[in-house]
């Protein structure tokens, strides 16, 4: 795709979603407003319960909504320029005020089945979680809780993924789980790297994270492909199916084989993939070749 | 009104659906409704139509008598109930020994003034776009239903329509959650089997996804399915 194709159009698009999420915003402000009322004049807690949750609601709507706007305002300028077309995460990490974040999607053994990061150095921090086995993402999934490390708390809280996080010039991290009350478990994380002072914790990081959890699940809007800024990691997946074939392993061996690899050698795990993928590197049971 | 607060507080959280931790007990909630509404709107008889979903209509009333007249109501697809539901807008107090309720609803109304009933008025549950059922309100000759009784009916209604909105709310996005893994998985299946298969026969992976996808065609099997065989060694192609 050349910028301006379709561009317009998803700008458009994302102004859409941002009007809708802010009328949403609206209403649910209002219902909310009744409800205090309401309370104020039985005294009665649920419709205080009920208010606050809607005030809630509304303050994820609200940020959904900036998410959105972000979004639009960097696809639309990009399509007056050169570079790389902006994904949807980059726009998370502005709202945040981090360096870079990273949403990853996980199935019930944790595993990360999808991830996307707004840029690096998230992109290869999440390699490297995907790599190591250990990190931010997978601890908040886990666990079902926020995640904070920063300086040196970063390498003795997991011994392989934290030094090579720090080598990548990375101070500080966090991450929160992707959780809704109807899920028995968690759907993902969002990890932010390098975040501003007193974002972790604050009301409004907790936003973005249930905007996001909205965005990917349960919004009229939802897209789990973030607009097209998903990555699968199918290269990686298609590698590990013929590595297993020529080293006459399992496929879960192949890839880890992979990993342990491109960890090693320090090369990203997507250009290793593709190699192999293009017949350029071929796994033997003797090892690689 | 004379119904003490401490007495009123407790109807509305189990109105509400009680503790939100725990699941919704909807035919609990409804049978609430009803006794409730009967018992702070002061009328003689109250019944509720519901339709979640996908889920058959079910009826629910303060007596059998009623429960068989609301339901039938909604077999026959007349009367203020069945109307109500359907519209989302509220059916206003009708007097049933009246000419307007007679050619309105023929086969509805003789049977409500059998039981006693003098006066009927519904209240939709949930606004008219997402109008899930509707709270049907009986007067009599000695429990003529009020206008006040009416407004006050009609928040009771709009309670357990939140409670059920969001029960329906949290169900699809369960449903949901549970569709979005599976593609997920599914996918990563494919692009792993079409690894194997271009490995076996030395193809590239897009020479390699055209076999999977003709294998799955024509013997009308899943994709998915195909893919996790070629994986896991079951299946050569």
């Amino acid at each position: 795709m050349t910028p301006g194709d379709g561009n317009a159009g998803q700008v458009a698009a994302a102004w859409r979603r941002a009007a809708a999420a802010r009328a949403r915003a609206e209403r649910a402000e209002k219902s909310a407003q009744r409800y205090e009322a309401w309370a104020a004049e039985t005294g009665h807690t649920p419709h205080v319960d009920l208010a606050a949750a809607l005030r809630r609601s509304a303050a994820c709507h609200r940020s959904s909504a900036d998410l959105q706007e972000a979004f639009a305002r960097r696809v639309a300028a990009w399509g007056q320029g050169p570079g790389e077309r902006p994904r949807f995460m980059s726009g998370v990490a502005e709202v945040c005020g981090a360096e870079s974040v990273a949403l990853t999607l996980v199935d019930a053994r944790n595993s990360q089945l999808a991830v996307a990061a707004s840029g690096e150095p998230a992109r290869a921090a999440q390699d490297l979680e995907f790599m190591l086995g250990e990190g931010p993402s997978r601890d908040a999934t886990t666990h079902r809780g926020l995640v904070f490390a920063s300086g040196e708390a970063i390498e003795t809280r997991w011994p392989c993924f934290g030094p090579a996080l720090t080598a990548l010039g990375v101070r500080e991290v966090a991450a929160a789980p992707l959780d809704t009350a109807a899920s028995s478990r968690c759907l993902g994380a969002l990890a932010v790297f390098d975040p501003r002072p007193g974002l972790v914790g604050s009301r409004a990081f907790d936003d973005v994270v249930g905007a996001l959890t909205r965005l990917v699940l349960c919004d009229p809007d939802a897209d789990p492909e973030l607009y097209g800024g998903t990555d699968h990691r199918d290269s990686v997946q298609q590698a590990a199916g013929m590595v297993s074939v020529h080293v006459g392993c399992r496929v879960d061996d192949a890839l880890a084989l992979i990993k342990a690899r491109a960890f090693t050698r320090g090369v990203p795990l997507d250009a290793l993939s593709r190699a192999i993928v293009a017949g350029d590197l071929t796994f033997t049971r003797e090892g690689p070749s | 009104m004379t119904t003490p607060r401490q007495h009123l507080a407790d109807i509305f959280v189990e109105l509400a659906g009680g503790n939100p931790d725990e699941p919704l007990d909807i035919p609990l909630l409804l049978t609430s409704l009803v006794m409730r509404s009967r018992e702070l709107v002061g009328a003689y008889a109250c019944g509720a139509l519901v339709t979640l979903d996908v889920s058959p209509t079910e009826a629910y009333a303060s007596d059998e008598g009623t429960r068989e007249l609301v339901l039938g109501a909604h077999t026959e697809g007349q009367g203020p109930g069945p109307e109500c539901r359907r519209t989302g807008r509220p059916v206003p107090r009708t007097d049933l020994r009246g000419r307007v309720a007679r050619q309105r609803w023929p086969q509805y109304t003789p049977r409500a003034l059998g039981l006693g009933y003098t006066q009927v008025a519904a209240r939709p549950l949930g606004g008219h776009d997402h109008a899930v059922g509707s709270l049907t309100l009986f007067g009599s000759e000695d429990m003529p239903l009020t206008d006040e009784g009416l407004r006050f009916s009609q928040s009771l209604a709009d309670i357990v329509a939140i409670a059920l909105l969001r029960d329906l709310e949290l169900n699809r996005s369960r449903t949901q959650t549970g569709q979005m893994e599976r593609a997920l998985i599914s996918r990563l299946a494919i692009e792993q089997a079409k690894g194997v298969l271009a490995a076996q026969r030395s193809l590239s992976v897009d020479q390699a996804f055209v076999i999977l996808r003709g294998h799955a065609r024509t013997h009308r099997r899943k994709l998915t399915e195909v893919a996790r065989e070629v994986v896991e060694g079951q299946l050569t192609l």
